[in-house]
């Protein structure tokens, strides 16, 4: 589904290069549920956004479903993202002006769908993540957990085929965690969305099929299970 | 999409109502000055433009140089028409017409005895080429009966009020007098609905001057030598006429009819049509009804003005709030939204904000019409509002101002990079700085603005005060000012008159002569010619007529030799000391006894004394040489100067006084309305302009001034709430209030002296400029910049104190447990 060559990014810092992501290379298959683990400031955050194009390296090849990512120009690439990438943050980002219905309608307004086709998906949405009841509800009178949900639900809308989710629980409390790694489980497997979330706790990291490990910016270890 | 947008749009709005407040405030103050400068802008300038070939006709006018001195006339000799028609060629119509001097019209009524109509205005004399080249169109008759002699052509509207029960084919034939021209009705058109100079409503045959004396005698039409402008003729060019080759052969004619004295010139020229409502030089036919075009333009300057200054309000508050706004432009753009959309979606915001100023204006804008009924021409009313022209304008403007004010926030919004904002690092966004040195610039620019303003309107009124109260060399209240009726000059009537006044007791001195020391109309002028020994020394000498009380009404010092007697008639005059000192008299003593030898033609007139200098038209115009003296002609005695005894405490009697001079005047003058004039109510008239100006730059001042003050608030609030969390805790490392306030007003106060900087040498220029307009002029102070830039500090440093202060004063416990 992708794959990363030789990848890396530096931060000028006066005359030296602060590497943040050094020479890595990585391939990702369709279904796979990868984990990234490693210490604060090893770059996790990083790749994933170089990952989901929110962020650009400074060197390497990027290809993402057969496309040469680091040729195309800045409109293919965010119609490429907008086609298969949905993104859970650890601090939901939910829109503060907007309910939960909207903040989950609104990724479907940028990809044009008819009024009435969107109401039928966010019901649908509503309903398999059992928050009907909070859909006029703004983000700040829901729990974290269940802004988590609505920021899942969100990233899942528009039917994305990667999900990349930074640090998706670490914000929640372990019982409410576990709930988000059963639904990302049954994603990946029911579903075959293919998910890289970045986490600190082994026992979420374990819910994946391979686990990178981050050093420095260099992949220490990787496993798959 | 639009929907959702618009729907967030009003969220925000609602949760930034102050934000909200202070961006409508600002723009509707703004648009609704734009709009009415428009109504006034768009009505003086489709005046006569919809008359068919416009662009054709011309209004031929004459220019003389006489003796050094340069004039302009809007009338033409009477001979010159015809020679026109006959001579000049690339002409397709030529209409010359005159203007009678309010006659009394008079039109059958019941029973044999006439309704009579007192001193109509708007009658001309015109024949069949004038309804060629302006377009009416006829409701009853046909233009040829204006071929013949003693027929008349009536707009509907007149037609109506002399006869009211008529249809207007009954009118034709029915008989209409004007003074002693009898006149039979030969056709009705309509009167012209649309912006017009042209509101003449009776037009009598020109060729009745053939059948009667008096008229043959007004019109001239063999005399090269003679111009009035109540005589004045326009011509339709052929199509791809030279207007240059049309003046020549016009000029040519005057030349090969008349022999000017040597040194004079004359020559006509033609001035297009939509120039008519504009140039005060020749003026319109009614010249209240002129517009000046520099004051239009003035006025769209300030309108463009108080629209950037609200503009400015809308740039700077929206791109502070950016970094609260950044989280929101991340999410958006992690969900799929271009930066396109983005755009689209702050425009739309701007645009709602916009349109909810446009119609807060439309609202506005009536009570605004009432507020400056005296500058508003009468003919704008508060139905424009409904013409389509001025539903565009409005349309114009609210896309212009949505992206005048949303362009750049929303460039600026959308260009957040989205893992910026996800990690929080918005605020240390290197555009931060550029945005808040943009907010900056901008901010000066709204001080600059407003500070201009404030200067303008201070030497404006000073100027004013200065010339109103300024010693022009002669007393200024309690003279009272009568004329005998124009129409009416006899000299046995006006002594009966004048008797009467002296019977009056409120009345100290009276005096009869002509116009008022400093006039602003009708200065008689001749060349004079002094000869001492072999050096001769020829003067332009202004003339002005009265009695020996002349001087001792207006208390105009004699600076030597006697007053005038009533018998130096054609002897001898007073001259003033400016024109003594032109002579070469060391002393005005010295003049006394000389004589001037060509005066007048070749009069020899005796100077018997020497008066002060004293202005004789407004500041505008600087003294010059001029003499008093007697004479014996009615049109040169027909004003009553009196000098009032002062009023004492219960201050009635002067009214007294007046009611009764009213009732004289009726006795002495039955056909015609008693009017009277205070001495120094119309050297206040002197400044009428000015004193427009001067009450626009009030407005403009004050509009500007609140406007950036808004602003100004909006940003303090903005900053005291970013800056909560280091007031609490400077405050807890030990900061004093005061050095609170002080830490927060000290950019204020620099952006304003900024600002002063930048503005003073703009606006000691500008004034400089205005004032080159006096002749004699107030200076312009240091003070008026101090006062304005002081002024401008102690109001922004008041408006964001308040608000400093509050955060000053604030619990520092409070705003760091929040955290
Ligand atoms: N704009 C920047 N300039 C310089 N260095 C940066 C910048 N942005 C990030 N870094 C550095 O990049 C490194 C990796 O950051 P990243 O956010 O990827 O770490 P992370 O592994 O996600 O850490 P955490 O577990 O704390 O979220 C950090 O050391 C950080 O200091
Ligand atoms: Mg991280």
């Amino acid at each position: 589904m992708l794959s990363l060559q030789h990848i890396s990014k530096y931060y000028q810092n006066g005359g030296n290069k602060n590497f943040v992501i050094n020479d890595i290379s990585l391939d990702i298959d369709e279904g796979e549920f990868v984990s990234i683990m490693g210490p604060s400031g090893s770059g996790k955050s990083t790749l994933l956004n170089i990952i989901g194009m929110l962020d650009e390296p400074t060197d390497g090849y990027h290809y993402f479903v057969n496309e040469a990512v680091h040729q195309l120009k800045d409109k293919q690439r965010s119609a490429l993202y907008k086609k298969y990438i949905g993104f859970v943050f650890q601090a939901y980002h939910l829109i503060d002006e907007l309910t939960v219905y909207e903040n989950i309608e609104t990724p479907l307004i940028y990809q044009d769908f008819k009024g009435a086709e969107r109401k039928a998906m966010v019901a649908d949405m509503l309903d398999r993540f059992q928050i009907v009841g909070k859909k006029d509800l703004f983000p700040a009178q829901l729990s974290g957990g269940q802004q988590q949900l609505v920021g899942i639900a969100r990233a899942l809308i528009a039917k994305p085929k990667l999900l990349l989710a930074d640090e998706p629980t670490g914000n929640l409390n372990s019982k409410q965690g576990e709930e988000i790694m059963e639904l990302f489980r049954k994603l990946n497997k029911e579903d075959g969305v293919t998910i890289i979330q970045v986490t600190h706790s082994e026992k979420n990291a374990e819910y994946g099929s391979r686990i990178i490990n981050l050093l420095d910016g260099r992949i220490e270890s990787s496993k798959k299970f | 999409m639009i929907r959702n947008y618009f729907k967030i749009a009003f969220r925000g709005f609602w949760r930034h109502k102050l934000f909200t407040l202070i961006n409508v405030i600002g723009l509707s103050i703004g648009i609704s000055a734009a709009l009415v400068i428009y109504l006034i802008v768009h009505f003086d300038f489709t005046f006569d433009k919809f008359q068919p070939d416009g662009n054709r006709i011309y209004r031929v006018v004459t220019h003389y140089s006489y003796s050094g001195q340069t004039g302009y006339n809007s009338g033409v000799c009477g001979p010159l028409a015809g020679a026109v028609r006959s001579q000049v060629t690339g002409v397709e119509a030529t209409a010359p017409f005159y203007m009678l001097y309010q006659p009394n019209v008079f039109v059958p009524g019941k029973g044999n005895v006439p309704v009579k109509f007192k001193n109509e205005d708007n009658v001309i004399l015109a024949d069949q080429q004038y309804f060629k080249i302006f377009d009416y169109k006829w409701l009853a008759g046909s233009v040829s009966a204006l071929n013949t002699p003693n027929h008349v052509v009536l707009t509907s509207d007149q037609a109506k009020k002399y006869f009211p029960a008529l249809s207007y084919d009954q009118m034709i034939g029915k008989i209409v007098t004007y003074d002693t021209i009898k006149t039979a009705v030969a056709g009705i058109v309509e009167t012209i609905k649309q912006n017009t100079d042209f509101t003449f409503h009776d037009f009598i045959s020109y060729s009745t001057n053939a059948a009667n004396a008096t008229i043959k005698d007004q019109l001239q039409l063999t005399n090269w030598g003679s111009t009035t402008s109540q005589s004045q003729l326009f011509v339709k060019l052929s199509a791809k006429t030279n207007i240059a080759h049309v003046e020549k052969q016009m000029t040519a004619l005057l030349n090969k009819n008349f022999k000017e004295e040597k040194g004079n010139t004359g020559g006509f020229s033609l001035q297009p049509l939509n120039d008519l409502h504009f140039n005060e030089k020749y003026g319109a036919f009614d010249s209240e009804h002129q517009a000046n075009k520099t004051t239009l333009y003035g006025l769209l300057i300030i309108a463009a003005f108080l629209l950037i200054l609200g503009c400015i309000n809308f740039v700077n508050l929206t791109t502070a709030q950016a970094t609260q706004r950044a989280k929101e432009i991340g999410i958006r753009k992690t969900m799929g939204s271009s930066r396109k959309q983005l755009v689209v979606q702050f425009l739309s915001e701007t645009f709602l904000i916009t349109l909810i100023a446009v119609i807060i204006s439309i609202g506005l804008a009536p009570i605004i019409l009432k507020l400056f009924t005296d500058f508003i021409p009468p003919g704008i009313k508060v139905s424009f509002l409904a013409q389509p022209h001025v539903i565009l304008f409005l349309l114009a403007l609210i896309i212009v101002m949505s992206l005048l004010s949303g362009f750049y926030p929303a460039i600026l919004l959308s260009g957040y990079k989205p893992v910026l904002v996800l990690k929080n690092q918005a605020s240390s966004n290197s555009s931060k700085t550029r945005n808040a040195y943009l907010r900056k610039s901008l901010t000066v620019t709204q001080f600059v603005i407003a500070q201009f303003f404030i200067m303008a309107t201070i030497l404006v009124s000073k100027q004013i005060y200065y010339a109103i109260n300024k010693d022009m060399g002669f007393k200024k209240d309690a003279i009272l000012i009568i004329n005998t009726p124009w129409k009416d000059r006899s000299t046995s009537k006006r002594d009966v008159f004048l008797n009467k006044l002296r019977s009056i007791p409120q009345v100290d001195q009276i005096s009869v002569g002509g116009n008022t020391p400093p006039s602003s109309n009708n200065t008689n002028s001749t060349e004079a010619t002094y000869k001492d020994g072999k050096k001769e020394t020829k003067i332009d000498l202004q003339e002005k007529f009265g009695d020996e009380n002349y001087i001792k009404v207006y208390n105009i010092k004699l600076l030597a030799g006697r007053n005038l007697r009533s018998t130096d008639t054609s002897k001898a005059f007073l001259i003033n000391a400016n024109y003594a000192r032109l002579l070469g008299f060391k002393s005005p003593n010295a003049a006394v006894g000389k004589q001037i030898d060509k005066f007048n033609g070749d009069k020899a007139m005796q100077i018997v004394g020497v008066v002060a200098d004293f202005n004789q038209g407004s500041l505008h115009t600087p003294i010059v040489p001029i003499a008093i003296l007697t004479s014996t002609s009615i049109y040169q005695n027909g004003t009553f100067h009196l000098a009032l005894k002062p009023e004492t405490a219960d201050g009635a009697e002067w009214k007294k006084a007046i009611a009764q001079m009213g009732a004289y005047y009726k006795q002495v003058y039955p056909e015609d309305d008693f009017d009277y004039q205070f001495f120094d109510a119309s050297i206040k008239k002197f400044y009428e302009s000015e004193q427009h100006t001067s009450t626009l730059l009030t407005w403009a001042t004050g509009l500007s001034i609140f406007i950036s003050c808004l602003g100004l608030l909006g940003l303090a609030i903005y900053t005291t709430n970013q800056r909560t969390k280091e007031i609490g805790v400077r405050k807890v490392l030990g900061a004093s209030v005061a050095q609170i306030v002080t830490l927060l007003s000290t950019e204020v106060i620099m952006l304003i002296l900024l600002a002063f900087v930048i503005v003073t040498p703009a606006a000691w220029w500008a004034m400089n400029k205005w004032m080159q307009s006096f002749a004699d002029r107030t200076s312009i102070s240091w003070w008026i910049f101090a006062a304005s830039g002081a002024g401008m500090l102690i109001l922004a440093v008041f408006t964001s104190g308040f608000q400093t202060v509050k955060a000053a004063i604030a619990n520092p416990v409070k705003s760091l447990r929040s955290e």
